[in-house]
């Protein structure tokens, strides 16, 4: 057998391979296809202090490779989170991160405060949504005001703390090393870019048009994601968990090589929803047979290749 | 983790495929043994080089234990060609393999009350199934655009069609819902089921409202996950003076009428 497990600094995984925020809902709703049991981790859908009801309009459209999506945060809030779903993790034995979305700073930090309560090992904080009016997105975009948040939440929460951040910035290493001095244990990196997604057609001498205006992901996203955690890794010293397009084991040892400690499965858990377990198979099987012990043996011979 | 527990992963191998009205095309894919579903349920096919599996309502599966039965295990799907991903499986030929996943989501209700199925277009598939299911008891009514949208497959199966030109030729011209009213008068069904464009579902409702007759309607939204949980085909229902979401992927399709928020 081989040794799948991450362990630096406070982030600690059975195996790199995570699910990322809102593509997982709250893990359970994926029994009928895998055994969440084995992941990494299951990153929650966002999680808000209040209920929210998520946008109006048409939420997602495909395009190349890829699809936009405007969801808007709609999830159950904290209180029913805690009540309903968390039971459910725990019995399950699910390893979780609970990704976080405040509307302020005081949102953020009173959510911390309810999840290190509720002995939560791990949060991920979602300062980087770009489909919600207020908070979130902002947060995301400044190193002062992140920083700011980030040594809120630190002050009241004890567990893992991780930093999720969007490429729509200028230059994402000020906001992650900002994350970094004001006590984030990891970050996780990309976020949704910001996009426009439209189907034309033109039908009885008249054009019709479906549009969805928010985060774009999946396959074509993939090489941004690999230059950001390139960049990340060489001003970092907290891990990074790298998330954007992956959707094969190929595309994780991409990851592996510009310095990723772990992982997040995102679109791909849409379009197969077994690949995350999938991926762990084929990555322990080609360790097993190319004579990789542990994945740190894996990760420092992949690094050779890094393009720094 | 149990077979059980993991079966909505599925693989077919497709054994007919044939165009059966103007862009119109029937599918019919053999599956595992232990596939089941149930009239009102979909499956949601991976499309070749397509992020967004696509869903489709499932128009026949053979029940029973009768091994025997020409079609027995074999899905049944009535699709429009409209986009990339259905023009993908409208190229499949006989012996090709079909990734999908299902059956997925809520089915109609299924009792003996006198059922009155509407289809409109390709939104037939689901209320045939459903017919056939309860062994050819409901009545089934459809519109169609012209004579040329209407199903070959299908055609003798249906108790009553329209076409909105009337080239179907003999019975109805102009909408289905033109003889919603009439249908409703003479069957004096205990239960409405109606699949097809949003406006059909909606005036189905309201006319089944009136009449105080319970309706099932079941609604098409784009889905990215099928499953649930990208919250992408969200609609939004009045339960008792209570708005709440619900995914017509996993809380439907299946809905009824009084409780969507048109």
């Amino acid at each position: 057998m081989v040794d799948l497990s991450v362990k630096k600094e406070k982030l600690f995984l059975k195996n790199p391979i995570m699910t990322a925020s809102g593509t997982f809902g709250y893990a359970d709703e994926f029994e009928d296809f895998i055994d969440v049991s084995r992941l990494g981790a299951v990153v929650t859908k966002a999680i808000s202090l209040k209920p929210r009801p998520g946008n109006s309009w048409n939420r997602v459209i495909e395009v190349t490779s890829g699809m936009i999506n405007s969801i808007g945060l709609e999830n159950v809030g904290i209180e029913k989170f805690i009540s309903d779903k968390l039971p459910v993790l725990r019995k399950k034995n699910i390893d979780f991160v609970v990704n976080l979305a405040g509307s302020g700073m005081d949102e953020y930090v009173e959510l911390a405060r309810i999840c290190d309560a509720n002995k939560i090992h791990a949060v991920e904080l979602n300062v980087s949504c770009p489909n919600v009016k207020s908070g979130c997105l902002e947060f995301g975009t400044d190193a002062r005001t992140l920083g700011e948040l980030v040594k809120s939440v630190r002050e009241v929460y004890n567990g893992c703390l991780i930093v999720k951040l969007t490429p729509n910035v200028t230059r994402i290493e000020d906001i992650a090393l900002a994350a970094q001095e004001n006590g984030a244990d990891a970050v996780s990196a990309i976020n949704t870019l910001k996009g426009l997604g439209m189907k034309l057609s033109f039908k009885n001498g008249k054009f019709y048009r479906e549009q969805v205006i928010g985060g774009f992901s999946g396959m074509a996203v993939k090489p941004v994601a690999l230059g950001v955690v390139n960049r990340l890794k060489s001003v970092l010293d907290i891990p990074v968990i790298g998330l954007g397009g992956i959707a094969s084991m190929q595309d994780v040892l991409e990851f592996f090589a510009v310095g990723a400690d772990a992982v997040q499965i995102g679109t791909a858990n849409f379009t197969t929803p077994d690949i995350s377990v999938r991926i762990i198979d084929e990555l322990s099987a080609f360790m097993e047979e190319n004579g990789f012990r542990t994945l740190e043996e894996l990760k420092a011979v992949l690094r050779h290749f890094s393009p720094r | 983790m149990t077979i059980e527990k993991l079966k909505k992963m599925n693989k077919g191998k497709v054994t007919h495929i044939e165009r059966v009205a103007n862009e119109m095309f029937l599918i019919k894919i053999k599956t595992a043994p232990d596939f089941s579903s149930k009239p009102g349920q979909f499956i949601s096919i991976l499309c070749d080089g397509h992020t967004m599996r696509r869903p489709f309502s499932i128009m026949n599966f053979a029940k029973g234990n009768c091994s025997t039965a020409p079609d027995y295990g074999v899905i049944s799907l009535l699709f429009k060609k409209k986009g990339d991903g259905t023009a993908y499986i409208s190229a499949l030929k006989v012996g090709d393999t079909v990734d999908f996943i299902g059956a997925m989501g809520n089915g109609f209700s299924l009792n003996n009350e006198k059922i009155l199925l509407v289809g409109a277009g390709v939104g037939v598939a689901p209320v045939y199934y459903l017919k056939k299911y309860l062994n050819d008891a409901p009545r089934l009514i459809a519109g169609f655009q012209n004579a040329d949208e209407i199903p070959a497959c299908l055609k003798d199966e249906i108790d009553f069609i329209s076409t909105d030109d009337g080239s179907g030729g003999g019975q109805g011209k102009g909408s289905i819902i033109d003889f919603l009213e009439e249908e409703i008068r003479e069957y004096q069904p205990d239960r409405i089921c109606v699949c097809g464009p949003h406006i059909v579902l909606k005036l189905t409702s309201e006319i089944a409202k009136a009449h105080d007759i319970p309706c099932e309607v079941a609604m098409e939204k784009t889905m990215a996950c099928s499953i649930g949980v990208c919250r992408g085909c969200v609609i939004t229902l009045n339960k008792n003076g209570k708005l709440e979401n619900a995914s017509v992927c996993k809380d439907g399709p299946v809905f009824l009428g009084e409780e969507v928020v048109w």
